[in-house]
């Protein structure tokens, strides 16, 4: 089977060039792939199917979303809301019309008319905050013959939406890793929070519950290690709760000091609302690790055994949930042991890449040739009835489609990895 | 009872499904059994084939409602039932762990590769749908979780009713089964060619049956190599009784009933490293022998149990105690929940 594939890669600065480049040698040693080249227009020769990674931004998944738009194949969607790619595709390229498309799509009329608000500036870009109430998704990944999602809830997410096609879900495949910690700070103990800091990572919340623990164990410190933002006062956040000595900032690390910094840690802090239904590889990068993780309860992060996460509800109750959790796993050192070994496992289990690279070439056979087998089955079947003169649109004949369908072979199927 | 059949092939499948009918009517249930013939080539043909057992209504019969559906192996489990047994004997393994080795049956064209996809998409949906799914062994359950993620609880089928008895640990070794490639009869001729004092008899018909006629001819072997063809149950237990020991040395065999046939005649059996199911219950210097696959060790451990009749005699003596706890009221039980 040969295979085009399209993705940004390193080095282009992305979590899913990072996946991709971590991800093509396990296929390549599976099946032939021909890597797609950026910004190219016509698909590699000779290939049975396209692979085309889409994620929310737009400068490296344009040129992804154009080639799919011209031979549609099989997505793998690593954001279920892309309102941000909608966006930038046409609002940032002077195309409004296809944003008031999408949002029509999305929402009717009102959408239509919200969109006109926000491309002649009367209404708050909704990207900002209400995202995941116009995903745009469907504008996007309508044409896909099938769609490949990291979680569950981004499967359900996609069923909402209306997707009928197929849909497999495979997990993120973690990387394999030699760091072990070598902690350099004099700190009773060291929380973690990395990736870039945005509204999302619930950051005044996360600092409030780390000043409650901070009152009582002096000792303890944040590492806060990723870009901020714009528009994020990382700095003030940190002074308003007086934690200056206590909290470590890191605006950028390159991938060795990110993995140093995450050894380094005893306990990892991963929260996020909203989510736009993604998988974090920074959880991924813990779980291999096997470090504790402190998480929302919410998306993707739900799906995580109680063994390897402590999950914090986003609601009123949030900074007293995460100020508890934080002073169990500060108080408990074989309670961290126990989640470290058990993130371990899991990581090991369901983040395996081989297991990764299998499930893929599972999806994309399935996805080339099962249409032809259901159809050979029919045909088989319609043959038989004709030798016997049955019409083949008789009730009898449908009969053996919904049987087909019955053993998830019939063309409506919901599949699942 | 389901039971995919092949026709003119009977093996221990056909035996266990036959025996089961037997043992639920012996105990007052209403038991019938239901076989569709099943041919695995071209391989784009599977799914077609099992979908005949889709289509097939066993909800009742002539107004009465049939209780329970028993499947065993591929593709009579793909048949619909509200209560619905399976005990698994064994997958289609072309589509799985034979895939790309000599016994597959699958191509490298995207038709090929997704008609093994689609038998993998049927064991999923149809396996799930069991209200209870049984393994004939641990071989077969680890197959079952590993490909599909599907747990099964194991339950050891017991072997036929014969007249099993033990009457001397004889001159000849005795081979017992289905002459295909995959169970490998010509290691033990190999083994024969290794050892000039080595007799064996091998009982049982099949494909494989000429090419190893001219190994054993190849080899010189004939006085000390009988092929007795299809043995009457008489017959068998007669060679189960008077041979000193029993090769069974299948790859990666899913259970195989031989081991326990053997054990319950008290003989001890030599199998091999790779064997798998026999290997859950052959254990190396216990209940037998276990070697590696060579002929040379084959011959070396048939030669060590002639010098050694004592430890034969016991350890075909400990194989009866393990073959004697399986027996068809617990088996039955387990099958029907009771």
């Amino acid at each position: 089977m040969r295979v085009a594939y399209y993705s940004p890669l390193p080095p282009e600065r992305s979590g899913i060039a990072d996946y991709s480049a971590h991800l093509l040698p396990a296929l390549e040693q599976r099946i032939d792939v021909k890597v797609a080249r950026r910004r190219s227009r016509r698909p590699p020769r000779g290939c049975d199917v396209a692979l085309y990674h889409l994620g929310n931004n737009p400068g490296a998944h344009e040129w992804i979303v154009e080639a799919f738009r011209r031979s549609p194949g099989v997505v793998v969607l690593h954001d279920v809301v892309l309102h941000h790619l909608v966006a930038g595709m046409t609002i940032a390229r002077a195309k409004p019309e296809g944003y008031l498309d999408a949002m029509q799509r999305e929402s009717g009329i009102v959408g239509r008319l919200l969109a006109h608000g926000v491309v002649d500036g009367l209404l708050q870009p909704l990207w900002e905050d209400r995202a995941a109430d116009f995903p745009l998704t469907m504008w996007v990944v309508e044409p896909a013959t099938g769609i490949i999602v990291h979680s569950h809830y981004a499967e359900r997410c996609l069923r909402k939406l209306g997707f009928q096609r197929p849909v497999w879900v495979i997990p993120m495949p973690a990387w394999p890793v030699d760091v072990t910690a070598s902690r350099t700070q004099a700190a009773d103990l060291v929380i973690g929070c990395f990736g870039h800091m945005n509204t999302a990572k619930r950051l005044p919340q996360l600092l409030d519950a780390f000043a409650r623990l901070h009152a009582r164990r002096p000792g303890a410190r944040l590492v806060l290690g990723g870009s901020p933002s714009p528009g994020i006062d990382l700095p003030g956040l940190v002074s308003a709760c007086n934690l200056d000595d206590a909290v470590v900032r890191h605006d950028y690390l390159d991938e060795d000091s990110l993995w140093q910094q995450i050894a380094d840690a005893d306990v990892l802090v991963n929260l996020r609302s909203p989510t736009m239904g993604e998988t974090s590889g920074m959880v991924v990068r813990a779980l291999s690790l096997g470090k504790p993780l402190v998480v929302s309860d919410v998306g993707w992060f739900s799906e995580l055994p109680n063994e390897v996460a402590v999950k914090v509800p986003v609601d009123e109750r949030e900074t007293e949930m995460l100020d508890r959790a934080l002073e169990k796993l500060a108080a408990d050192e074989q309670y961290r042991e126990r989640m470290g070994k058990a993130a371990v496992a899991w990581a090991r289990s369901e983040h395996d890449l081989d297991r990764t690279a299998d499930l893929y070439v599972a999806v994309l056979e399935e996805s080339v040739g099962l249409p032809q087998v259901e159809h050979a089955v029919l045909r088989d079947v319609a043959g038989a009835a004709a030798e016997l003169g049955v019409d083949p649109d008789s009730s009898e004949l449908t009969d053996v489609g919904a049987r087909l369908r019955e053993v998830g072979l019939g063309q409506e199927r919901s599949t699942n990895s | 009872m389901c039971h995919a059949q092949v026709p003119f092939a009977r093996g221990g499948a056909e035996l266990l499904a036959e025996n089961l009918v037997t043992e639920l009517r012996e105990r007052n249930h209403e038991a019938e059994l239901v076989t569709v013939p099943f041919k695995w080539y071209p391989a784009n043909t599977v799914v077609t084939q099992s979908l005949v057992w889709r289509l097939l209504d066993l909800d009742e019969v002539q107004g009465r409602r049939v209780d329970l559906v028993i499947a065993t192996k591929f593709p009579s489990y793909v048949v619909r039932h509200p209560n619905k047994v399976v005990w698994l004997v064994h997958q289609f393994r072309q589509a799985y762990d034979l895939d790309r080795t000599e016994l597959g049956e699958y191509g490298e064209e995207v038709f090929d590769r997704a008609s093994r996809r689609a038998v993998h998409r049927l064991d999923r949906t149809t396996l799930s749908e069991a209200r209870r799914l049984f393994a004939i062994s641990e071989n077969v359950a680890t197959r079952l979780d590993q490909s599909l993620g599907l747990k099964a609880e194991v339950l050891r089928p017991p072997p036929q009713s014969l007249d099993y008895r033990c009457e001397e640990y004889g001159d000849f070794v005795l081979s017992v089964g289905r002459l295909d490639r995959a169970k490998r009869v010509d290691l033990l001729l190999e083994a024969a060619a290794a050892d000039g004092d080595l007799r064996v008899v091998i009982a049982g018909e099949g494909p494989d049956r000429d090419r190893l006629e001219e190994l054993a001819a190849k080899h010189r072997l004939d006085g000390r190599v009988t092929f007795t063809g299809r043995l009457d149950d008489d017959a068998l237990a007669d060679h189960y009784a008077r041979c000193l020991a029993v090769f069974y040395a299948p790859v990666d065999e899913d259970l195989g009933f031989v081991p326990y046939e053997a054990f319950l005649a008290e003989k001890p059996v030599v199998t091999t490293r790779d064997a798998g199911g026999p290997l859950e219950v052959v254990v190396d210097q216990r209940t037998g022998l276990v070697c590696e696959p060579t002929p040379d060790a084959v011959a070396q451990a048939l030669a060590w149990l002639r010098s050694h009749p004592d430890e034969a005699r016991a350890q075909g003596q400990a194989g009866r105690t393990e073959a004697a706890r399986l027996t068809w009221d617990a088996t039955v039980d387990r099958l029907l929940g009771t």
